[in-house]
């Protein structure tokens, strides 16, 4: 049997099964190595790569021309870049925190042991199922001029709708309703598993105080839940970040004169439209750093809040 | 509290609307699709839709789409059940950095990586392949080995010790002490992964644009914008039903597992 080669000390409360076997470290890198190269070669080169293509001037198919920063410097004297940075701060300011509050006002709401809410509850989890091509040309026919749903209903209280999806001004709005629509569901299920874990006791607390169903959702349940909020607020930023390019792919591209195209959006069709790898992927870049200085922002008024004492 | 039972029906029946519409217009003739108010039912049930749109999709590419979804389920299990294993019972120096890497894809936004991703498969020589369009998904493997592991771990320690005291090599455990237990955890996979990759539509597009490799979503798109019109409305949500009846009947058999599976994800 190989021996003991060494133990890790970890202080003075140092756990005594820490001890790591020659042999056991083999079969483990063994079991983890093809894993570990999927995931270097898929998940983690991605994104290394696409720092690097920034540099470069490439078309695919030509030997890529280094170029240094001016990809990057390109980006600011760029218009269309300012435009699709515009909507994508549209898109994640109007579609971000009005999915988290709905999420949370709804798993509220069914989360509830009587009988038969959790078949009730499937209904709310539907939009999930369906993939984004489908969302899209079911949404595309409600939303048609004369013949869509929404306008028919509109007509009826005598407002006569647009054109939603060529409309300069709603095609976003239209956009991010139907992004809504899809996101819920998994805002839902992360709130309902973050209410499990909120003690029952203080309702019974709060009830006693006098505090009305209105004032417990709010100052009891809704801090309570924090940890979920956060991770809620991340995963909807990513979504609306990236899940926006999708959805305006599809249903309007990008357009009425790009109203709807986001930096994503416009990266994808940099590379693939105008074959331009290296800008895209500048251009990428730059999304990835307006995302950490938002999370940045939210993080400093957090902090400024808290001090505050609000 | 029959407030809140009203509340739920109302608002899941909202919820629900768009695709209620999608499934009763399969059904519908074309006219009968923008009708308003429109009719809950269709008045003469119109099977030939299901028939027209099944010709316009062809069975090819409903057959990539299972190639698809079930070669990215494979890869990843394959790859994803040793590793994770090795995290959860295997003593190893790395095995906290390892946890550590694999949780950062979760908050990197999916379109970053296309381009690079795009490029890779290129260079690989792999695109209008099948293994084109599953390696790169199957080897982003993070959630399925986060899944495995937060699962084997709650695996009393006892049961492998006692199996390795009787001289069991590591292997042996994973297959004959630790996969057959696994079954809650595996049906939990393979529901979100089967969902996820089933309606993926970007991915299968760039990897493989010719029309041998087309998936359902792929064949799908184009009838959203508008720019088919030779298609009617009605078989185009006929269409539409096709594409979502597996991931439907996955759903409703799965749900629990499924709604765990994803509530789990980031959290761990």
């Amino acid at each position: 049997m190989p021996s003991v080669t060494k133990r890790r000390e970890r202080g003075p409360r140092a756990r005594s099964g820490t001890t790591y076997r020659r042999h056991d470290s083999a079969v483990a890198v063994a079991f983890l190595s093809p894993a570990m190269i999927g995931f270097t070669v898929f998940a983690v080169l991605p994104v290394l790569g696409g720092l690097a293509l920034g540099l470069f001037d490439w078309d695919l198919f030509s030997t890529p021309r280094y170029v240094g920063a001016r990809n990057f410097v390109r980006l600011f004297s760029d218009p269309t870049m300012w435009q699709s940075l515009f909507v994508t701060l549209q898109f994640l300011l109007l579609g971000v925190i009005p999915t988290v509050l709905l999420g949370f006002m709804l798993a509220v709401l069914v989360n509830s042991k009587l009988p038969a809410v959790p078949a009730l509850r499937l209904l709310f989890f539907v939009p999930m199922i369906a993939s984004s091509a489908v969302t899209a040309l079911v949404w595309a026919m409600l939303y048609n001029e004369r013949q869509g749903f929404v306008n028919q209903a509109l007509g009826v209280i005598g407002v006569d709708g647009p054109n939603w999806l060529s409309d300069t001004f709603w095609a976003l709005p239209a956009l991010v309703i139907v992004m809504i629509w899809s996101a819920l569901p998994l805002v839902i299920i992360l709130y309902l598993a973050g209410l499990q874990r909120v003690p029952d006791d203080i309702y019974a607390a709060a009830s006693l105080d006098g505090a009305g169903p209105w004032r417990q959702l709010w100052s009891m349940t809704w801090p309570s839940v924090w940890p979920t909020t956060a991770l809620v607020l991340a995963l909807q930023a990513i979504g609306f970040l990236s899940g926006s390019f999708e959805m305006a792919l599809l249903l309007t591209d990008g357009g009425p004169l790009g109203t709807t195209q986001s930096l994503a959006l416009y990266a994808y069709r940099v590379a693939f439209n105008d074959l331009n790898f290296g800008y895209a992927s500048a251009l990428s870049m730059f999304q990835l750093v307006v995302f950490a200085a938002i999370v940045g922002i939210v993080q400093g008024v957090r902090r400024t809040l808290r001090k505050g004492g609000l | 509290m029959l407030l809140r039972y009203l509340a739920i029906a109302v608002i899941g029946l909202l919820m629900a609307v768009p695709l209620l519409f999608m499934l009763s217009g399969s059904l519908k003739s074309a006219a009968e699709v923008s009708q308003f108010p429109p009719s809950l039912l269709p008045s003469v049930p119109i099977w030939q839709n299901f028939a027209d749109a099944w010709e316009f999709l062809t069975p090819r590419v409903v057959v990539n789409s299972f190639i698809f979804a079930f070669g990215v389920i494979l890869v990843q299990l394959a790859i994803s059940i040793p590793a994770a294993f090795a995290l959860a019972k295997i003593p190893f120096r790395w095995t906290g950095l390892i946890l550590g890497v694999l949780i950062i894809p979760h908050f990197v936004p999916g379109n970053l990586s296309l381009i690079p991703l795009y490029v890779i498969t290129n260079e690989l020589g792999l695109l209008n392949t099948y293994a084109g369009m599953i390696l790169p998904i199957g080897g982003q493997c993070a959630f399925a080995v986060l899944l495995f592991r937060q699962f084997f771990v709650t695996l009393p320690k006892g049961l492998t010790d006692a199996a390795r005291l009787d001289g069991a090599g590591w292997f042996r455990v994973l297959t004959s002490i630790t996969m057959p237990l696994a079954g809650p955890a595996m049906a939990t996979y393979c529901s979100v992964t089967f969902l996820t990759a089933w309606n993926m539509y970007i991915w299968p597009l760039l990897a493989a644009p010719d029309p041998a490799h087309r998936v359902l979503n792929v064949a799908l798109a184009p009838l959203a914008s508008g720019s088919n019109v030779q298609i009617s409305p009605a078989v185009a949500l006929a269409g539409a039903v096709i594409a979502m009846l597996p991931v439907l009947l996955v759903f409703v058999v799965s749900q629990k597992w499924y709604v765990k599976g994803v509530a789990g994800t980031g959290i761990d």
